[in-house]
């Protein structure tokens, strides 16, 4: 390349190191949502001054943020049980869910048998299920990891299956002609071609487990964020329950964040997008 | 605005340029990092009632410009001017033809063909006649109330021609619209798309991979280089027309394949210098 | 023929000998029936006492109903209106897609808190969790009509609106009835949670106060309504997409939203 391509091609850029930082254009995605939410607290907080809004039916952000700056040591043993509760859950929902996914994959009489009842249940609101753990398990953590596992356990299989199923059939046959065993085909076709499926369900089961978590704690439970929102409530703290819900939302999105970088990471090893 | 097939044969505009491309050139995402030169100062004009093939490598920036050309990318510098006035938009005196069919998958073959005409808010009733014996010169007699998952894809190419000429338009842009069929569908296709124009005779320019294709079916053509795309050669195509596809076993016909194939296999290799 | 025999013969046998095998666990296993009621014992409740289950199922029913409502208006309302400009769809779904993460039936007792106990505050829930996957599946659709498709009405001069009329929306039906299928769920998840935590009627408070009194056969039954009614409702919607699907002709596209 010559000097002067060079030196017009640096031209083109934008100044001040403009090469290392990413452009204010390119980080319009980012910036719009965060500007637009910023605005939303905004307004709220000049609402609630103007109009002066009892504390009871909407506290001002700044009063949230002092309130969840008091009570954050409560909050955070809290959350501790509704954490572990739902992490526990997630992965029990995702661990059985994949592995009956796979019995249903490699025996068709079990498939026919149990995959329409399967998809019946996903029809069902099974929350209305909820008191009836307790009444099995007693108010305990088990009951909540019970339900929650419950809830969202059926969309693992039913998209796990879906993947196994929709493998590329070509590939398969391709398998087959190199008389790969099936454990072969399984690791090398079926299970790569699953992963985005699997992910998929398993994002929706982090979401259900700790809607589970919270159901459960809602119903039944002494310790728990479920819990201390619904205390605050009777209480009529809506700061507190504000605060609460912070904390939720943030266990919430980190937790669904952990899988979605999982997938990430597992769909750039298997490379593919 | 000339809108009927026949006053495009007034000798009197025969004289004038249809399309006169001045000095184009078009850079993607220009002044950033990942800027794309897909066109670089193209000049080359078509005269009134002409068909104009435009071959050239993959990628190479023959989509970018017919767009341009069609009004629906804008020009990074030069001028494309169509009927004597600078393009500025889509005009609907310029018909253009995707590569897929692009139907709407709810609509039926006949109001497929209708949808211009609604979207142009003339009295659809009128164009009733004319959109059935457009169907029926295609060969889809019979097939006007099927949907697109009921026609085969060389079908849905001919609603999506008929769509193409319903409304009338002075230009006709086609954007490689053989190119997703199978060689035998495609050769049937180009019949067509003789007869279609020895009928209705109108500028045309015509993008396509297939050297054999654009000679069938073009007074000229255009070879382009790799990308950033120049013109390196502009060809006129001696056959007379009314053409048969016979004229593809002549020993003319084979010789300006070659010719053309040799011009390609050079700027290749130019393209890469 | 055979074939269809299999398909539909050997799950509904698994689920005839599912309950069969209950039965016979608990009439020869000697499992208390505060823990596990009999299918017959359900059964008797469902029986025996209809009235009371119906007269609970009605207030369910209608918050149910108006909250699937509710969301389906306001959702496609609102992805219209963040999809018809690009600003907007930039500054407000990602932040419509974070919501959707978060465990939104947390907020119920919220609104206890600001419409009091009752038909109101149970209803918003139900609109509240129902109407995200409205929202994010119909703007989906909104916005993944095929780029040739819009490039086409482009070069036709078509307005804006009639991109919108002509071909966005028709393309987004079937995302809409997928939204629907999921809004109709978790309209039915709120409204039982709001039943549970504000516990004055409807079947979700008959399941809680069963419960707590130890009548599980009762539970059970009032499941069962509830499992009916959830049915009726998604038949409905599914109903309805097969009418869509019939129109729209061909492949459907599918969307997966939580
Ligand atoms: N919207 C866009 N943004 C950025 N770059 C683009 C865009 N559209 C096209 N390009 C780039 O411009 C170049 C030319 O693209 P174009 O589609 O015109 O090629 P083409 O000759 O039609 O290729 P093909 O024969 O494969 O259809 C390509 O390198 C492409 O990557
Ligand atoms: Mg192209």
């Amino acid at each position: 390349m010559t000097v002067e391509t060079a030196q017009s091609r640096a031209l083109d850029l934008v100044p001040f190191g403009a090469a290392q930082f990413p452009s204010l254009r390119q980080l319009r995605p980012v910036l719009l949502p965060v500007a637009t939410a910023g605005t939303v607290l905004l307004l709220w907080q000049a609402v609630c001054l103007v109009f002066r809004i009892p504390h009871v039916i909407l506290p001002a952000p700044t009063e949230i943020a002092g309130e969840l700056w008091r009570i954050l040591p409560t909050l955070l043993k809290e959350a501790i049980p509704t954490t572990l509760d739902s992490v526990a859950s997630f992965c029990l929902a995702s661990g059985l869910g994949v592995g009956l996914a796979i019995v249903l994959t490699y025996s068709p009489l079990l498939r026919d048998t149990l995959y329409p009842n399967l998809v019946a249940f996903q029809l069902v609101p099974k929350v209305a299920l909820a008191p009836l753990f307790v009444v099995w398990l007693g108010i305990t953590s088990e009951s909540r990891i019970a339900f929650s596992t419950f809830a969202s356990f059926f969309p693992v299989v039913i998209s796990a299956a879906v993947g196994f199923e929709g493998a590329d059939a070509s590939t398969l046959r391709l398998c087959r002609s190199l008389t790969a065993t099936d454990w072969q085909s399984f690791r090398l076709v079926r299970f790569p071609f699953a992963l985005p499926a699997i992910f998929s369900g398993m994002k929706i089961a982090m979401t259900m487990s700790v809607i589970g978590v919270i159901i459960g704690e809602f119903i039944s439970a002494k310790a728990g964020l479920g819990f201390y929102i619904l205390y605050a409530s009777s209480r009529m703290e809506t700061a507190a329950i504000f605060a609460a819900l912070f904390v939720l939302c943030m266990i919430g999105a980190a937790l669904y964040g952990a899988v979605a970088l999982a997938e990430r990471h597992v769909r750039r090893h298997y490379g593919r997008r | 605005m000339p809108d009927s097939f026949v006053q495009n044969r007034v000798p009197a505009a025969a004289t004038t340029q249809c399309v006169e491309v001045i000095e184009v050139s078009k850079i993607y995402h220009g002044g950033t990092q990942n800027a794309v030169e897909a066109v670089s100062s193209v000049n080359f004009s078509v005269p009134h009632g002409q068909f104009v093939a435009i071959l050239g490598p993959s990628g190479c920036g023959k989509s970018t410009l017919l767009m341009m050309v069609g009004g629906l990318e804008a020009v990074t510098t030069g001028r494309i001017e169509v009927d004597g006035s600078p393009m500025a938009g889509p005009r609907t005196s310029i018909g253009i033809m995707f590569q897929d069919s692009t139907l709407l998958p709810w609509k039926s073959a006949l109001d497929n063909v209708l949808f211009p005409i609604k979207v142009l808010k003339r009295p659809v009733q009128e164009y009733h006649d004319n959109a059935h014996a457009l169907l029926d010169r295609v060969g889809l007699y019979g097939f006007a109330q099927k949907k697109p998952h009921e026609l085969s894809g060389g079908m849905r190419q001919r609603v999506s021609i008929c769509r193409a000429l319903v409304y009338e338009p002075n230009v006709l842009l086609m954007d490689e619209p053989f190119s997703a069929l199978d060689a035998i569908t495609r050769d049937e296709m180009n019949g067509l798309l003789l007869d279609l124009w020895q009928q209705y005779t109108k500028t045309a320019l015509f993008v396509t991979h297939s050297i054999r294709e654009a000679v069938m079916l073009a007074d000229r053509v255009l070879v382009m280089t790799q990308r950033p795309a120049t013109i390196v050669e502009d060809l006129t195509i001696p056959f007379a027309r009314p053409r048969e596809m016979s004229i593809g076993e002549s020993r003319e016909f084979n010789e300006i394949c070659g010719h053309l194939r040799e011009r390609i296999e050079h700027s290749h290799f130019e393209g890469r210098r | 023929m055979a074939h269809v025999g299999r398909a539909v013969g050997l799950p509904v046998a698994f689920a005839i000998f599912c309950v069969i095998a209950w039965e016979a666990l608990c009439r020869f296993g000697h499992v208390s029936s505060e823990l596990l009621p009999a299918p017959s014992a359900v059964w008797n409740v469902l029986a025996g006492n209809p009235g009371i289950l119906m007269e609970q199922a009605v207030p369910t029913t209608i918050e149910v109903a108006v909250s699937f409502a509710v969301a389906c208006a306001v959702g496609v309302l609102l992805a219209i209106g963040i999809t018809f400009s690009a600003a907007i769809r930039e500054a407000i779904y990602p932040n419509i897609v974070m919501f959707q993460v978060i465990p939104k039936i947390a907020l119920a007792p919220l609104f206890i808190v600001w419409l009091g106990v009752g038909g109101k505050s149970i209803v918003t829930v139900g609109v509240f969790i129902a109407f995200f996957p409205m929202v994010v599946s119909t703007a989906t659709g909104l916005v993944g009509a095929k780029p040739d498709v819009l490039q086409l009405c482009r070069s036709l001069t078509a307005s804006e609106w009639q991109c919108f009329v002509l071909v966005r929306f028709p393309y987004a039906m079937p995302h809409i009835f997928a939204g629907m299928k999921v809004g109709v769920t978790m309209a039915m998840i709120g409204v039982i949670v709001g039943e549970f935590i504000t516990a004055q009627a409807g079947l979700g408070y008959i399941i809680m106060f069963a419960s707590s009194a130890g009548e599980t056969a009762t539970v059970l039954a009032a499941i069962v309504v509830l499992c009916g009614i959830g049915l009726v409702l998604y038949g409905l919607v599914a109903l309805g997409e097969l009418a869509v699907r019939r129109w729209y002709g061909g492949e459907l596209p599918t969307s997966g939203v939580i």
